[in-house]
């Protein structure tokens, strides 16, 4: 049957592109008021946390209004506001696995009916497939009649049981969600099967990387010798096993060849032990966990860069790694192939031999000085990816998104008996009439017209600014009382 | 470069992120999903092949079943300890001899043993056994009957769920311990501990040493693998049905399910397999990267 259906969803997708629609038109270069969702953020760091934060700064920058809602870390609970009036709200949910929420469809709803209503939400954007609190959120935003988007930041297989139990939520999650944003070409065709959906509602958006953070600066090399950096969570999945071939295999072969590796993990134990083994004390370093501020720190010490991922939707250590002016040598695993062009990476399959051997070749290009500088690789990689057009984008899909309609309860019901095949359709229809009877019955016992509404911080008619330009003696401005 | 930007122009699509395309951002291009494959590495079953493989599991079903038949006729005073005695002893003879013929056909093994050792080892568990087995008679004395039979029950289940069908030696140890538990409980019901020893050594025959000598027979003589399969089921519904013909039926019904229905439909729903692969897939590492460690 998921067969049929993405099929179906193939041969849909072959046809022309639509032009723009005439809703598009009308609803371009209006103002939105955006709602990111995700149990993913500060201070938890990682992929998606900063790339809701830098997103939410630009997309305010553009005269949007942005707020972000998390669940509570620890002591840090309540609202908070972030640099240029980025308000967070940590909900007092309970964390179960990872730092994700767990679901029960309802126990969310009046809080998040709470923040949606207050800060007068038009569109709310949900982050990361693995985010309990993002799909409650879309379901909840649905049932309220609010558009939604959905960012995947993650590939994953079709292979076992749990990914089967997953990909048929996450099925369910997105069938009626307007738009889906992925990261990259091949993100987007993991979420399409994995999701069965038209390929024309998702979008692909890659990250972004701070190419001002990230600048090259060869004075911090040792020419004497030729160091690769590694960094990355020393996890499995970062092909950590590879990296401990690959060292001994060319520690033996060029006694000028250093390791720089900085990351935590459990891994960490195989790297020590070769290390032990080999007697490389000296040549290879393990720096432990990085704050993201030392990175390029790390990064401009050395002179190439070196990825062993065995999977990646969009490898942004890649990126970082070029942009400070280093060789990258990667696996071609995932979206890699697509991050950046042909002349400023060696792609290599996830063997410890076609690593070794991608890896020899750019030593030798190395010592024979046929590599381009530093500065050269920063100018080429510093425009491809930026957050100002990342959010651009996205603003393209929130426009596009507002032109929508959200689809009524009757509609809705039949989607998900439509798409989600009969058992698990019939629930989560079921599901989705007690989500909506309770929204009835939050309507009831506490009236929209008596809630009050959240003063803007950002927005078109953000305060934030406005204040801080008028009053700069009654700093530090307004805070709380929401 | 948002969604449903306007026409494309003529230059091609390239799945690249790196280069500003003039398509909008959800543009599906005719190369979509190109590199999904489908039901890559898939093996195709033959029935007949199917049909061999589960042979293995009717056998063992079968042997639990012949363990059980000899238990009934020992606790019905139908069968005196002593004839089974040596009809065992001839049985392990023979079974050894065989054992010993098939080694130098199947696989060489850099120090086999020596008949001097398996002579030790079986001296060792035989004297073990008859001097505990007064002990293991009132063992499960102040345990009631049925508590006893239930817990057997559970146990030879275990055996059966937990036995490692795919590589047969020696009988892993949950599977084989499950089974002795069980004829221990069971071998406590008998009326004296002649007859206890006799079932004790019993179990070990058809659990511990019947497995090995079958996984030889499998590797040695596939040829008549089958047959070997095919006689202990017999044996297996045949003496059962001596003692208890409603449970002989059963066990017929569950081997005619397990070997035939089962590989059956295996081989029927094969064809509705839908495995996809695509670049999305985690890598896998293949090479043994542990010979850096040593």
């Amino acid at each position: 049957m998921g067969n049929r259906r993405r099929a179906a969803a193939f041969s849909h997708a072959t046809q022309a592109v639509s032009g723009p629609t005439a809703e598009t038109i009308k609803t371009a270069g209006r103002k939105h008021s955006i709602c990111m969702v995700s149990d993913f953020f500060y201070p938890n760091m990682g992929g998606v946390e900063s790339h809701i934060y830098l997103l939410s700064q630009c997309l305010i920058e553009k005269g949007h209004k942005v707020v972000v809602v998390t669940h509570a870390y620890g002591h840090r609970k309540g609202v908070r506001y972030l640099t240029n009036g980025l308000k967070v709200y940590y909900l007092p949910l309970q964390v179960m696995y990872n730092q994700s929420t767990t679901t029960t469809f309802f126990h969310s709803m009046p809080l998040l009916r709470c923040v949606f209503v207050r800060e007068r939400i038009t569109v709310v954007h949900s982050h990361s497939s693995f985010s309990a609190m993002a799909h409650d959120a879309l379901f909840h935003a649905k049932t309220m009649g609010l558009n939604t988007v959905f960012t995947d930041h993650s590939l994953f297989g079709f292979a076992d049981v749990s990914s089967v139990l997953t990909n048929k939520l996450l099925t369910v999650s997105l069938c009626d969600t307007n738009h889906i944003v992925c990261v990259s070409y091949t993100s987007k065709e993991n979420t399409v099967l994995r999701a069965a959906l038209d390929p024309e509602i998702v979008s692909v958006i890659p990250n972004a990387v701070e190419h001002g953070d990230f600048t090259p600066d060869p004075s911090q090399r040792n020419n004497d010798r030729i160091t690769i950096v590694v960094i990355s969570r020393l996890v499995y999945r970062k092909g950590i096993d590879l990296l401990s071939g690959i060292i001994p295999e060319l520690c033996l072969k060029h006694p000028d060849l250093h390791f720089l590796i900085g990351g935590e993990g459990p891994k960490r134990l195989v790297l020590e032990e070769v290390r032990e083994k080999y007697q490389l004390h000296d040549r290879v370093r393990l720096l432990g966990p990085l704050e993201h501020k030392d990175v390029r720190g790390v990064l401009v010490q050395g002179h190439i860069f070196l990825n062993t991922s065995l999977t990646e939707a969009f490898c942004m250590a890649i990126v970082e790694g070029a942009s400070c002016g280093l060789q990258v040598v990667s696996t071609r695993v995932g979206g890699i192939p697509e991050v950046l062009p042909e002349d400023l990476i060696t792609l290599c399959e996830p063997t410890v031999q076609s690593l070794c051997a991608g890896l020899e070749t750019v030593i030798a290009r190395q010592r024979s000085g046929s590599v381009s500088t530093p500065a050269s690789v920063h100018a080429r990689v510093r425009n491809l990816y930026t957050w100002r057009n990342v959010a651009e984008r996205t603003e393209k899909v929130y426009d596009r998104v507002c032109g929508e309609e959200v689809l009524p309860l009757d509609r809705r019901l039949r989607r998900l008996r439509t798409h989600c095949g009969p058992v698990a359709g019939s629930i989560f229809a079921f599901v989705a009439v007690l989500d909506f009877l309770f929204l009835l019955f939050l309507q009831w016992w506490l009236p929209d017209r008596l809630m009050d509404l959240a003063a803007d911080a950002s927005g078109p008619f953000g305060l934030w600014r406005q204040e801080a330009s008028e009053s700069k003696s009654k700093a530090p401005s307004k805070r709380g009382g929401q | 470069m948002g969604p449903d930007d306007g026409p494309g122009a003529a230059v091609a699509w390239r799945k690249v992120l790196w280069e500003r395309q003039p398509y909008p951002d959800n543009y599906v291009d005719q190369r979509f999903l190109e590199e999904l494959r489908r039901n890559e590495g898939l093996r195709q079953y033959r029935y007949w092949a199917v049909v061999r493989e589960a042979g293995l599991v009717g056998q063992q079903l079968s042997c639990v079943a012949i363990f059980i038949t000899l238990w009934l006729y020992m606790e019905q005073g139908l069968l005196s300890p002593g004839t089974l005695l040596l009809i065992s002893l001839a049985s392990s003879l023979l079974g050894y001899g065989l054992y010993q013929a098939l080694a130098s056909q199947a696989e060489p093994v850099l120090q086999p043993r020596t008949c001097w050792a398996d002579l030790q080892s079986v001296t060792i568990f035989l004297s073990f056994i008859f001097g505990f087995s007064p002990v293991l008679k009132t063992l499960t004395e102040s345990v009631s009957t049925d508590t006893v039979y239930a817990m057997s029950a559970v146990m030879l289940l275990a055996h059966l769920v937990s036995f490692p069908y795919t590589h047969t030696s020696p009988p892993g140890s949950l599977s084989l311990n499950a089974a002795l538990f069980a004829s221990v409980c069971l071998a406590s019901r008998l009326p004296g501990a002649l007859h206890t020893f006799t079932m004790l050594s019993c179990a070990l025959m058809v659990f511990a040493l019947w497995p090995c000598l079958l996984r030889r027979v499998k590797n040695g003589a596939p040829h008549h693998f089958a047959a070997v399969c095919v006689g202990v089921c017999a044996a297996g519904v045949g003496g059962l049905a001596s003692r208890w013909p409603g449970g002989a039926v059963i066990l017929a019904l569950a081997l005619a399910t397990v070997i035939l229905l089962c590989p059956w439909l295996l081989v029927q729903l094969q064809r509705h397999k839908d495995n996809i692969h695509g670049p999305w897939d985690e890598a896998e590492i293949s090479e043994d990267l542990s010979h850096f460690l040593q």
